[in-house]
């Protein structure tokens, strides 16, 4: 029987995923799985307990505003105004998603389209790479490089060619991917290199999608500094946050988008021709829990601060155990991710048939030997 | 406050600050582009942010938006906290991507045994944010620029621009209502699909066909003559069927919902959505789910993870022992589904009867939890407007919420915009909601009938 039912252009080489592919292999209870990246780690209890408290209200297992459940944009709403000095408005400045996933999906569908380029910054979180594609647009790609210092290596060391990086930049670039605190290197951007890309966007009249699912994960030594709260950069960026990232509960699955209305409401569009609303309880769970940290913000308890000092002290445990076992780590200024050079071990894997990277070979070892 | 000069000086000659202290720049990025997608074109307008505004601000009576204002079962609350509660906190990461394993397993159950078919839950089974994104999810996976999809109106508004922002064309073929017998109520089976009309639809640009059985708005339950009329032609054209079967556990009087996908040529062309939200009374909860053939859900599955890759995980697991049970329970006295089933069903039959009492003409629904009503009786109220942009039924619905407080839905919101005005006498009212709701949606049609007929 003739069946011509195959899939669309626009998703065309876009099935394979590599977290498909290595989520399945590390399945084995019996692995320690350092690899996708989610908490092991229990979310604090008073942000499990608003869950169960909203789950218990009738009618917030109904639907609830699609762009956003009002209690919560008004949290975010308050939280981000006093982050970036400046006004957001919870109706008209945010967008609430199914995870910052959601969000980048949102911003690329309603912002991007055929004929357009867009910079993405290596290595980067790898659905940027698909979603742009899929947007009928190129990306264009710039490296972080490594600059050796010889010593320990820390992710501030991973830097961009600001003359490299503004080749990139022409008459067609519509967008340039910013994610900081950056996931794999873990590098956070410092205010200098903000304003090296900012100034590009503005000259070339670009838009700027910020990933800061991480923006809370900062070492000391570090500052977080959002790109929307240079000069000339609020009304062309679009900032994007998570709740999984920022209390420790991925599998809620809920994001934000904020930016100026006039980027946000094309964003809004996209989302109530996609899913129209996210699910309710969750996000009257996650407001309450806004609200808690949001009147401690000033207190070294609030825990935007706390899981980051937490988080630092395994991030010195692990980069500790690496050296000790002759590896060199990166030792990242944010983020829950570090990498590590595993050359030193001379682990020969030429026998290995398949085509695929030395690093893929070799986690697969790694995950099946040990 | 140093500001460099050029662009930045410009920017803050331009910036002032609000009462509050904050700066609020009020420029806009001035590209010379537009810059939003142009799959946006068109698609921007949506009927719930109108309607759902509107109730908010002046019903006391909201029979529009269509979600139960009674709560879920207890037994699915009770999976929800019983999963919080767990030592196990993992219920709080991600889960897998393409669904909660024990959900997919489940629903692979109950699918397979509906259909008569061996279910893999890993490759026949997608979960998906709602329905609403399994829709999306297809029409992205299926619709090409330039390919036709079939939608049969009255439908449910999110298909046509569903299949706009996925650059396909929309073909329009309507159910035409055929005047009951003397003295009945006109039912939403009494709406049908002219054969001819529905065959002439069909060319070879037709990539895939919506259908919606149970039918929102109308309650129409397709019978299994009007489902194989469908198929024939959709195996002749070698087309898609999309089924959407939300409502698929609301069906009254005895009827049965045939899923199309089990009639001959079906299974391998078709996905079938289904919904949490709709089966559980539980709508905020956004569980939905697409159930096919491999060689259609891979592609899905592909969409799925370049949007929004994983669902929450809590309310698959609570779903997933909601369905445990109804597993269980199938068939039996005390199966939710039901027991709602025969609630919905009286519920209907006293909204039936209060719009009957006042001159509004209901079309008695088959299936779903919706009923469209003939309000031609009060046409006096609202004056005709000639010329005007809008349909009559959206003016008559805006003049009934904000001076009856009564909310409901016109039904041309449910039309395309070149047929707005086929059916503009109706509005659609959504019955699952308390007795006292619904008694009190029976005060104010009274005393609005009262008021009419007083000299």
């Amino acid at each position: 029987m003739a069946f011509r039912h195959k899939n669309t252009r626009r998703i065309e080489g876009l099935d394979s995923n590599v977290w498909v592919e290595f989520t399945k292999v590390a399945a084995d209870p019996s692995i320690v799985n350092l690899g996708q990246g989610l908490p092991d780690i229990s979310p604090p209890s008073y942000v499990k307990e608003e869950l169960a408290k909203a789950a218990a209200v009738d009618r917030l297992n109904q639907y609830t505003r699609g762009f956003g459940h009002p209690s919560l944009v008004k949290a975010l709403s308050q939280v981000y105004e006093r982050v970036c000095g400046r006004k957001i408005d919870p109706l008209t400045d945010i967008l609430v998603t199914v995870g910052a996933y959601g969000s980048l999906f949102s911003t690329i569908q309603a912002l991007i389209e055929e004929g357009d380029e867009v910079i993405i910054i290596e290595p980067f979180y790898d659905c940027y790479e698909p979603m742009v594609k899929m947007a009928g647009a190129k990306p264009v790609f710039i490296p972080l490089r490594y600059k050796n210092d010889g010593n320990s290596a820390s992710s501030a060391d991973w830097v961009l060619d600001p003359t490299e990086l503004a080749n990139k930049f022409n008459s067609k670039t519509k967008a340039i991917i910013l994610n900081t605190p950056h996931n794999p290197i873990g590098k956070v951007f410092t205010r200098e290199e903000l304003q090296v890309i900012a100034d590009l966007c503005i000259k070339h009249d670009t838009l700027c999608i910020s990933d800061e699912v991480y923006e809370w994960l900062v070492y000391k030594g570090n500052k977080h500094i959002k790109i929307a709260t240079l000069p000339g950069m609020w009304e062309r960026t679009i900032t994007i946050g998570s709740a999984g990232k920022t209390y420790s509960v991925t599998g809620w699955k809920l994001g934000w988008s904020i930016g100026p209305q006039n980027l946000i409401k094309h964003l809004q569009v996209v989302h109530q021709n996609t899913l129209y609303t996210c699910p309710t309880p969750l996000q009257e769970a996650l407001a309450q829990a806004f609200w808690t940290d949001y009147k401690r913000m000033d207190d070294p308890d609030c825990y935007f601060y706390s899981l980051s000092r937490e988080l630092e002290s395994k991030r010195d445990r692990m980069a500790q155990l690496l050296q000790e076992a002759g590896l060199k780590p990166v030792i990242p200024d944010g983020g829950y991710f570090m990498i590590v050079d595993v050359s030193t071990l001379n682990v020969d894997l030429s026998d290995v048939d398949e085509k695929q990277p030395y690093d893929y070979k070799f986690v697969k070892w790694m995950i099946t030997s040990k | 406050m140093l500001r460099r000069a050029g662009p930045s000086l410009r920017h803050f000659l331009l910036e002032r600050k609000s009462s509050a202290g904050y700066s609020s720049y009020s420029g806009e990025v001035k590209m010379s582009r537009p810059v939003q997608a142009q799959r946006l074109e068109g698609i921007d307008k949506n009927i719930w942010v109108e309607f759902v505004k509107l109730a908010a601000t002046y019903s006391t009576v909201n029979l529009g938006q269509g979600f139960p204002d009674f709560p879920p079962p207890d037994f699915l609350k009770e999976a929800f906290v019983r999963a919080l509660s767990r030592e196990n906190h993992m219920l709080h990461q991600y889960t897998r991507a393409f669904g909660h394993p024990l959900l997919v397993k489940i629903l692979a159950q109950l699918f397979g045994k509906l259909l008569g078919r061996d279910l893999d839950p890993m490759t026949n089974v997608m979960v998906t944010v709602g329905a609403y994104q399994a829709l999306f999810c297809c029409f992205q996976a299926f619709v090409d620029e330039g390919d036709e999809v079939i939608i049969i109106e009255p439908f449910f508004d999110c298909y046509e621009p569903m299949v706009k922002m996925a650059g396909g064309m929309p073909v329009f073929v309507p159910l035409r209502p055929k005047a009951p017998q003397d003295g009945k109520l006109m039912s939403s089976a009494d709406w049908q699909l002219d054969p001819a009309e529905l065959a002439s639809k069909f060319s070879e640009r037709t990539k895939a066909i919506v259908l919606n059985s149970p039918n929102n708005p109308l309650g129409k339950v397709f019978s299994r003559g009007e489902l194989e009329l469908i198929a024939d032609l959709c195996v002749k054209h070698d087309v898609l069927c999309i089924s959407d079967e939300v409502y698929e556990w609301l069906v009254y009087d005895g009827k049965e919902h045939i899923r199309i996908a089990s009639l001959q040529g079906m299974w391998d062309r078709t996905v079938i959505i289904g919904s949490a939200g709709k089966t559980f009374s539980a709508t905020g909860w956004k569980v939905g789910w697409t159930v096919g053939p491999n060689r259609l859900l891979q592609h899905l599955r592909t969409v799925h993870q370049n949007s929004v890759y994983h669902c929450a995980t809590v309310a698959q697991e609570a779903v997933a022992q909601g369905f445990q049970r109804e597993l269980e329970l199938y068939g039996k006295p005390d199966s939710y589904f039901i027991q709602l089933s025969k609630e919905l069903q009286q519920k209907r039959d006293w909204l039936v009867q209060s719009l009957d009492a006042v001159g509004m003409k209901p079309i008695v629904p088959e299936g779903t939890y919706f009923l469209v009503a003939d309000i031609s009786e009060f046409e006096s109220d609202v004056p005709d407007v000639p010329d005007s942009d809008e349909p009559y039924d959206s003016r008559f619905a805006k003049w009934m919420v904000k001076n009856k407080g009564l909310a409901a839905i016109p039904l041309s919101a449910f039309y395309c915009g070149a047929h707005k005005n086929n059916y503009n006498r109706f509005i659609r009212f959504c019955f699952a909601k308390e007795e006292a709701t619904l008694k009190a949606a029976n005060d104010i049609l009274q005393k609005w009938k009262r008021e009419k007929t007083r000299p």
